[in-house]
């Protein structure tokens, strides 16, 4: 399907482009980072609660996972703002017109991640109000963590048929726009990058002592505990790397270039090296978990501002024709409305010279044709209906002017123009008899 | 390649400083799209008028209070109201904040695509503020039992309270700042800087009229509540109504002056604007509602303050609810005031709430709409498809304020006009060509002569046969045709043929 082209919005730049794509890329890497956490943290929570039913250490972690949520909840959305707004400024055309296609869903993300975060309020809050009905407790606990869960494939949807104008024509609700390529695989990479980011803060939150002493953990949990975390964080990076592969090659080719490709590919090469101290961590019994933390970190950070440059490079590379499309298109519209614009200003002037000529007509018309037609009724009576009423009686017309009564009870009553002198009254009364 | 075009788009663009733009029409039939805004909007501005601007503040004057008369009492019922201020805040009120930037993407993208170029910077720096009272009322509440360990840790906490409700305070001082240039565009017209546009002669009376406002809002919910909690301790409850309302008095006569001062300035300002006598009418009808809602409201809600102050710990809890919805319902009716006189504009004197600007008009009362809008799926009109094309008019110029069946359908405006005679479409037409002099809140119409009439044909048929209207977010767009996917067409210059190489 060929791609519509709209018009842009013909106002300036808040601030030069590459200023504003590397504000948009920084602000997304720090809006992600908290959503991952947000998302991770809530399915950690429910996990733990789950295991917690056995273990009761588990269920007190379960608690203090949540209080992390309450704070990331709410630095998630803080900080998706800034990423909303400039989307909205360097993607107008694009961003609109998909938040448009999908809008129903679109605005429910609103109510949806409205009713999470008061859920995520009950599940904290009352943690010790459900000690005889666990299973209300868990089925809240889920409820939330499926919400969390919902919300960013919308988001996903979204962004990805921005890039696609040629595919706009094809869409008919969300779940046609959330089918397209490649957005579940791109959710299901979101999905294990929440979980990687969020065992890892998790294992670096649970060797903190004064998290320790809250809990009230003996050594031997501490340790099951961080393991359990490290675990999962190992098994996310593999799954990540996985999902990393398929959404590679299930990217639409519009947006692919070489360099993108190999910014992706240098982006899992750096995870490399994490992911063999994290093996060794785990299998090798002379390595403590705790080795190399900060390389780890360091790698995965590093891989994750190469995905987020990738990212809008990829955009970049998909939307480029088309926003120069739009750019000449814009131009022309433009150009055209300047031309009409001068023509009804020359047409304007050479009326203006007619209405000279006429006083009674110009008088007419700028006070009285809003409400009376020439021959058909609208918010009052037409000229000739009036003509016919006042035929002959000028100062007739002139009295009523001045001081409405009601004569129609299907009519707005009309105001008084009392700001008219005689002279002009006359002038219009005469110019409606002779009509 | 990208930034020549930025770069040539900005150039005409203040050459010219006229445009338009088109984007798929999303649509609710039911409540219409105007509700869906103020649904969400007003729940924020209640949320946020009277749970953190004005309930903060007294928050931490009841630490302060419970610092200085070594009564845990105070500490207790401080952190207990703080809750639910969280709670209340970081959910629906954090969430309708962000809807507002949704729902007016989704319904009008025209006008909120172009007051973010203009305001960016403006709208940056009240996110940069938003952060931190994000982490302030966070680090506030959540550190509040600890904070008690020592004096030196409790003294930084409430520090931290004062600091909470500055910031609260600054992000209405700028968000007001972009909502009076929405209604008065001051300077901006000639000068179109972002501190031109904000300093408008609306901005501070409505400033002043809303922090006093939020203050009065704050301090009755907070004695609502206050109210709830202190059930068993009659003494203690004496003690802090007293405070509360004596807080709120203060700022209750503050809100009379204020209030005085904005509803002189809006009258004279937009009455300014608008040069025919029977616009006045409905201005005066409009504005009349609101008068009587402020003058026995205000009455009402200072009866309350001044007996609370009189005989504190007394006064029913059940008059602190009525008082508090009648604060919401003021705050409801001056928003939609205030939306109201900004009509026919969606910004002043630059574009109507249509979305279309006033500089676009003669090129679409001359071509056509259809012509233009890239979304649009007819463009010529013949004997044949009047109703459709009828409908595609209807789509492109109205249905950003009125439905076909729901909150303010038009069908209903037709039948308020023209009861059960058969409706005819001559009639229609003459009616809608100047009714933008009669109805000083509707925009002209910016289509021409065929367009008008197809749109009355349709109009008129909507007497027997209403189907209500679909947004693409239902139907989806039309197949693209040669001039939705073409950068020429029609009467459109070819700048690249006529200019050369300059892209």
């Amino acid at each position: 399907m060929l791609a519509p082209i709209p018009r842009d919005i013909p106002l300036p730049l808040p601030a030069p482009e590459g200023f504003l794509d590397i504000l948009l890329i920084v602000s997304f890497l720090v809006h992600i980072i908290f959503v991952h956490l947000m998302l991770g943290g809530s399915l950690f929570s429910l996990v733990c609660q789950i295991k917690g039913l056995k273990i009761p250490d588990y269920e007190k972690l379960a608690y203090k996972i949540m209080q992390t949520v309450t704070v990331n909840k709410s630095l998630a959305v803080v900080m998706g703002v800034a990423p909303l707004l400039i989307i909205n400024t360097l993607y107008a055309p694009q961003f609109y017109a998909s938040s448009a296609l999908i809008g129903d869903m679109w605005m429910m993300v609103i109510p949806l991640v409205t009713l999470a975060f008061l859920l995520a309020y009950v599940h904290k809050f009352w943690w010790n109000h459900f000690v005889n009905i666990p299973e209300l407790h868990l089925g809240i606990s889920a409820l939330e963590t499926l919400l969390f869960l919902f919300i960013p494939l919308i988001f996903m949807t979204n962004i990805n048929l921005m890039l696609f104008p040629e595919y706009w024509a094809d869409v008919k609700g969300f779940f046609s726009a959330m089918l397209l390529p490649n957005v579940l695989q791109r959710y299901l990479h979101f999905l294990s990058a929440s979980v990687l980011l969020s065992a890892l803060f998790f294992f670096w939150w649970t060797g903190r002592k004064t998290v320790q002493e809250s809990l009230v953990l003996d050594a031997i949990r501490v340790i099951d505990i961080r393991r359990f975390f490290y675990a999962f964080a190992f098994g996310a990076i593999i799954f990540q790397i996985l999902t990393g592969l398929i959404v590679f090659i299930s990217l639409p080719t519009q947006g692919m270039s070489w360099s993108f490709t190999l910014s992706l590919i240098l982006g899992g090469l750096i995870a490399l090296p994490a992911i063999f101290w994290m093996w060794q961590n785990l299998t090798n019994s002379s390595h403590l978990l705790d080795d190399n933390f900060k390389h780890i970190i360091g790698c995965f950070v590093l891989t994750a501002v190469i995905m987020g440059v990738a990212r809008h490079d990829y955009r970049e590379n998909a939307l480029a024709d088309h926003k120069m499309a739009i750019a000449e298109k814009t131009a022309n519209y433009m150009a055209a409305v300047k031309e009409a614009n001068d023509e009804a200003k020359v047409a304007k002037e050479t009326s203006k010279l007619n209405d000279a000529a006429n006083p009674g007509k110009t008088a007419f018309e700028k006070n009285c044709i809003a409400c009376h037609h020439a021959t058909l009724p609208t918010v009052g009576p037409s000229v000739q209906e009036i003509k016919n009423i006042y035929a002959n009686n000028p100062t007739g017309i002139m009295t009523w002017t001045k001081a409405p009564g009601k004569k129609r009870a299907d009519s707005m009553p009309m105001p008084a123009f009392s700001h008219l002198n005689d002279d002009e009254l006359m002038t219009i009364s005469q110019y409606i008899l002779n009509q | 390649m990208v930034h020549l075009n930025a770069m040539a788009i900005t150039h005409f663009s203040f050459k010219l400083k006229r445009g338009s733009m088109d984007f798929p029409i999303f649509h609710i039939d039911f409540i219409g799209n105007r509700m869906l805004i103020a649904i969400d909007a007003i729940l924020h501005v209640i949320i946020n008028h009277a749970f953190a601007v004005g309930a903060l503040p007294i928050i931490a004057l009841l630490e302060f209070s419970g610092m200085r008369l070594k009564d845990d009492r105070w500490d207790k019922l401080a952190y207990r109201l703080l809750k639910i201020i969280f709670i209340i805040t970081t959910t629906v009120g954090a969430l309708t904040g962000v809807g507002i930037w949704f729902s007016a993407s989704l319904v009008n993208p025209a006008a909120i695509g172009s007051l973010i170029r203009v305001f960016f910077w403006g709208w940056f720096t009240e996110w940069i503020v938003f952060v931190a009272e994000v982490s302030l009322i966070m680090l506030y509440f959540l550190s509040w039992e600890t904070a008690n360990r020592s004096p030196e840790a409790k003294r930084k906490h409430l520090r931290l309270g004062f600091f909470l409700a500055t910031f609260s305070w600054i992000t209405m001082a700028i968000i007001v700042a972009i909502l009076g240039f929405m209604m008065d565009t001051g300077n901006w017209a000639t000068d179109r800087t972002l501190l031109s546009g904000l300093f408008n002669p609306i901005y501070l009376p409505q400033l002043a009229f809303r922090t006093t406002l939020a203050m009065v809002m704050g301090g009755i919910t907070m004695l609502g509540l206050s109210y709830l909690f202190t059930q068993d301790d009659f003494s203690f409850r004496t003690k802090v109504s007293r405070v509360i309302s004596r807080w709120s008095s203060v700022w209750m006569i503050g809100l009379v002056g204020t209030a005085i001062w904005y509803a002189k300035v809006i009258p004279t300002h937009m009455l300014a604007n608008v040069p025919v006598a029977v616009t006045t009418q409905e201005y005066v009808h409009w504005n009349n509602s609101l008068i009587w809602l402020l003058v026995f409201g205000l009455a009402f809600v200072s009866w309350v303050l001044w007996s609370s102050v009189k005989h504190s710990g007394k006064v029913h809890g059940a008059k602190y609810v009525i008082s508090a919805l009648v604060l919401f319902a003021i705050l409801g009716q001056f928003e939609r005031v205030r939306e109201f006189i900004r009509k026919p504009f969606i910004i002043g004197n630059y574009m109507y709430a249509n979305g279309i600007r006033v500089d676009d008009y003669p090129l679409l009362q001359r071509d056509g709409i259809l012509q233009h809008a890239t979304y649009a799926s007819v463009r010529d009109i013949t004997s044949d498809n009047q109703i459709s094309a009828g409908r595609e008019v209807f789509e492109q110029t109205c249905t950003r304020c009125h439905t076909v069946n729901g909150v303010n359908s038009i069908r209903d405006q037709l039948k308020n006009m023209y009861g059960e005679k058969p409706w005819q479409s001559d009639v229609i037409a003459a009616y809608i060509d100047n009714m933008h002099g009669a109805r000083y809140f509707m925009p002209p119409f910016p289509g021409n002569k065929a367009e008008l009439n197809a749109l009355s044909v349709y109009l008129a048929s909507l007497q027997k046969r209403a189907v209500a209207f679909y947004g693409v977010q239902h139907t989806g767009i039309p197949t693209p045709d040669k001039t939705s996917t073409s950068t020429v067409y029609g009467k459109l210059p070819d700048l690249e043929k006529i200019h050369g190489d300059q892209y």
